[in-house]
Formats: C-alpha cells, structure tokens, sequence
C-alpha cells in the first residue's frame, strides 16, 4: 500500500505546490514510484510548474465523474522514470470532488504506487478538507511570518480531527513541519520569525527548511522542479527533505545567515 | 434629556480603574543605599525611568519612622515619580499624606492565593499525581490546543499539559491551569465563579477572562509577558501577578 503524504498550510502562496512537486520529485529520484496529485480545481498549476501543461487530456474531476480511466489521465513525467502526474481541473467547480471519488482513486493509485503525494489548495474548506482527509502523513509548509504560522497551527488542529485516521481513532497522521522562503538576513533583522520560534508554536518535527531562492522562480518559469537543480540551495534543501521523509538523519543546512567570503565575491559564486 | 444635559455639564466623573503600577519594595530604609541601587539601575536600563510612577512599598521594613521625604528625593532624581506608599506605621501614613502621596494598607496575602502558587510550581508530570480539580469533574488535556479548537471544563477546572496557542479558546467553569505558554483565550468561572482563576506558565494571552471579568492583550502590563502568573479576580477586576 503506498504512503499517502499530504502538502498542506492553510495560508496560499507559501510554497506547497513547489513543495509537492519538489518532493514527488526526489522520491522518485530516489528510486520511489511516485504520483503527484494537484487537488487544487479551478486553479491548477502543479502541471505548470511540472512542465507538462501541454500534455493534460483528462484531469481528476473526470475519473472522478468516469469520463476517463485512471490511467488516461494519469500523466508521466518526462524526466523521471517512476513519477506521475494527476492534474486537476482548470474548468470544473469545485464541488465537483466528492469523498467517495477520491476515495476510489486513492485506493487504485495504492496498489501501484509508494507515494501519493497530494497537493493540497489554500484555505480549511471543502477543497483542503479533502486533500487531507486519507493522508498518511502531512507535510505542513509554513514561511516565517505570523500569519502563516497561526493557518499552520489551524490546519494542525484539523489534521488531529478532520482526518479518516482521527476518525477512527487510528494513529495520528503524522505531521511534518517544512519552513519555506526562509530568509537567514531578515531574520537575523527580525523582520521574520526565527526557526525557534515556529517550531516553538507548532510543537511537531521539522522535515526540512527551505531558503528563499531565485533558483525557485527559475525552475517554476522553466517548468523543471527545482529538485533537479542540484547546484542550487533550495534543490539541496529538498534533496535534504527527501531524505529524512525517507528516515535518513541529514545535518540543517541554509538556516543561517553566511556572510559572502572574499574569494566568492570576487568571482561571484556563493549561493545561486 | 435632563441626565444627559447634566452629564454634559458635569466637570469630571470618578471611574473604578486598575492600572499598571510598579511597587517598589523597599528592604532598606536608608535613602544612600536606595541612591546606589537606583543609579545602577538607571544606567542599566535607562528607558524604564520616564517619570515612571512608583508606589514605595515599606511592608517589609520593621521602622516605625522612615526618612520619607529624602527616599522621595532620591526617587524623584532618579525619575521615578512617587504616587503613594503602601504599608507601614500609623505616623509613616500621617508623613506620606503630609508630602502629598496617597497612602495603602499593606497587602493582604489570602491562604487561597498561596495554595494556589504551590499547586502551580509543582507542575505534575504524572496523571496519577495531578492534585486539581479532576476530582471534581475537570478535565486534563494533553498537548498543543491549536488555533480554532477549543477546549472546556463544564465542570471543574482545566488542566492543560501543553500550549494553548494563539487563536485557541480554553474555558472552564473553574479554573484554567496552563502548564505551557498561553497564547490564545482562556476563560475561567465561566459560570460564574468570582475565585476561580488562571495559571499559567507563560503569559501571551489573546483575553483573559474570570467570571465574565476580562483584559485584552492590549490592557495587559507588558511587564507581565512572558511571566509564569496567576490571574484572579479582586474587587470585580482582574488582577495578575507573577508567580516567579
Ligand atoms: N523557496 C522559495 N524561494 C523563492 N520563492 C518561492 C519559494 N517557494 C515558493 N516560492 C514562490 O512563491 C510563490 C507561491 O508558491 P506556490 O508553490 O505556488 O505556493 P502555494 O501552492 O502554497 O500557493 C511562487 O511564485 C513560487 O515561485
Ligand atoms: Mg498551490
């Protein structure tokens, strides 16, 4: 049976849909047959930020309501061997998901896969509700500034309550926490909270923490998960990621703030 | 029509308050080694000393006369304002009401309060050793209470081993024991209890509220943040006071 990891925050645009690209990615990377499901209908760009927009046919919304196999819409990747794609609809309403649909999908994409991971949408209705309520684990994205942290908190809560695993009293989902566009300078200006902090309020294990990084805008305009640009600091920031969701110990990197030496500035290396 | 107009022309109306004030204890009389310490202080953290008012506390000194006039001095120098002096002999109040300062009977310490303090820094780690309110219907919570969730005791007290976090709300017909940091809501005797009351280990409180009685974040003496306290409710206003 595979693992099924939701990527959610409650707050929008903090980074779940690069996460979950990111890290179906190194999963699948790693040798792990991997599918990345966007249950964002209505506003879909995990496909975008994939690269393989041009190439969606049928969307979840459409097995859901049998108007296609599972493997019609499913959708391979280009450069990774064991990683799949289920879009979402850019067309359908919302309600269009229903619980007994994704349900069914789940429990086919089980039976191939080892990771489902599922790209939750913003908010704590329906949509979100969903996209979490089968999951095994839960990868909560968080950026470092308060708002963001009380929507994380929030969906904490509901991934205690709101869960088929809370439901029937099974062991908890497992939480994650991934701290996204961290910027060490601000925080050291403390424009934004620190990494203490936050792990402080949420209380649960810290998976990862990712740097603010144009390497993230590159690889979104290109379509290529950033995961694949292995010279970048957010690319190795995920790779790191991939490893301890995998169980492997791996050192933080990236928290802190480096002060360019010399030799770097003079030749312009240093972080990308 | 004519209260109104009466309001209007009214020059001033007494309202019950409680303000943020700092008590100096006083463990010396003698107004050099007041000077000492306050000059220390003053350097120190300089912004504290803005004309701050100041209620000279002498409950803990055993002198029937006290050099009154030259502790003020000593304070006015240094900025602190001198309001009122609190406790003291029956000649200590006639001089403070001679130099203008109001005056405060010493501070009655209620066994309630003491109890309480000793339940609170004794913080259980184990179920089985938990002394409070279970017994009498209340409720122990295990772990974080995260924004929008909400816990209560309709009964009893609340015990709460864990954060209660910004955007939460704990509630309780007793009273609200927090053995974490309380960022959130917490409402103690919400059926009514005037001496139930709030413990916490670190103040961030959203409201806090006993008995209907509450303070909002932005009423709470910023001094307080981040204090381990106890909040309880005397003369229908809600009094915090730090545990450490
Ligand atoms: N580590 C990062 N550094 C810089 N920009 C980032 C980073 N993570 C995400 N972004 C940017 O933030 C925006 C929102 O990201 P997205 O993954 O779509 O968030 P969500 O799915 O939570 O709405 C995008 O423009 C993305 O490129
Ligand atoms: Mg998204």
């Amino acid at each position: 049976m595979a693992k099924i990891i939701v990527v959610t925050s409650g707050k929008g645009g903090v980074g779940k849909t690069t996460s979950a690209a990111a890290i179906a990615t190194g999963l699948a990377l790693r040798g792990k047959k991997t599918v990345v499901i966007d249950f964002d209908v209505g506003l879909r760009n995990l496909d975008l930020i994939m690269g393989c927009e041009r190439r969606v046919v049928y969307d979840l919304v459409n097995v859901i309501q049998g108007e296609a196999g599972l493997n019609q819409a499913l959708i391979r990747d280009k450069r990774v061997d064991n990683l799949h794609i289920l879009p979402a609809s850019q067309t359908r309403d919302k309600d269009a998901l229903t619980s007994e649909g994704v349900e069914k999908i789940l429990d086919m994409l089980g039976k191939d896969f080892d990771y489902i991971i599922c790209d939750s949408p913003a908010g704590i209705e329906r949509g979100a509700q969903l996209a979490m309520y089968f999951a095994d684990e839960a990868v909560v994205v968080t950026n470092p500034e308060v708002s963001s942290v009380r929507d994380s908190d929030r969906i904490l809560g509901l991934l205690g309550s709101k869960t088929r695993r809370a439901e029937r009293n099974q062991d908890p989902v497992k939480e994650h926490l991934l701290i996204t566009r961290y910027n060490p300078s601000r925080v050291d200006d403390g424009d934004m909270l620190n990494l203490d902090d936050i792990q402080e309020i949420l209380a649960i294990d810290l998976l990862g923490l990712i740097p603010e990084s144009e390497a993230v805008l590159r690889a979104s305009n290109q379509g290529i998960p950033v995961t694949h640009d292995a010279k970048s600091d957010a690319g190795q920031a995920y790779t790191d990621t991939v490893s301890r969701l995998l169980g492997e110990d791996v050192p933080l990197r990236f928290h802190e703030f480096q002060k360019k030496g010399l030799l770097s500035r003079m030749f312009g290396g240093g972080r990308r | 029509m004519s209260l109104n107009v009466d309001r209007a022309s009214m020059a001033f109306s007494f309202k019950g308050g409680m303000l943020p004030m700092t008590v100096m204890e006083l463990t010396s009389a003698d107004p050099e080694r007041i000077r000492e310490q306050l000059a220390g202080k003053l350097s120190q953290s300089p912004a504290f000393f803005q004309h701050t008012p100041v209620v000279l506390s002498v409950e803990k000194l055993d002198e029937p006369h006290l050099a009154l006039e030259r502790i003020c001095a000593v304070c006015r120098a240094h900025k602190l304002l001198p309001v009122a002096v609190r406790g003291g002999t029956d000649p200590v109040k006639q001089s403070a009401w001679a130099l203008g300062l109001g005056w405060f009977p010493p501070q009655e310490i209620k066994s309630r309060n003491l109890e309480s303090v000793a339940a609170v820094s004794e913080a259980p780690v184990d179920k089985a050793e938990i002394p409070v309110g279970a017994a009498s219907g209340g409720r122990i919570y295990r772990g974080t209470v995260r924004s929008g969730q909400q816990v209560s005791a309709q009964e009893g007290d609340l015990v709460v081993i864990g954060a209660v976090n910004a955007g939460a709300e704990v509630l309780a017909a007793g009273s609200v024991h927090v053995y974490g940091a309380l960022r959130g809501r917490a409402l103690a005797g919400i059926h009514g209890d005037h001496q139930a009351g709030i413990f916490c280990r670190e103040l961030h409180a959203e409201l806090l509220s006993v008995a209907g009685n509450y303070k909002r974040l932005e009423d709470i003496d910023p001094r307080l943040l981040g204090q381990s306290v106890q909040v309880q409710l005397s003369d229908d206003q809600l009094s915090i006071a730090s545990l450490a």
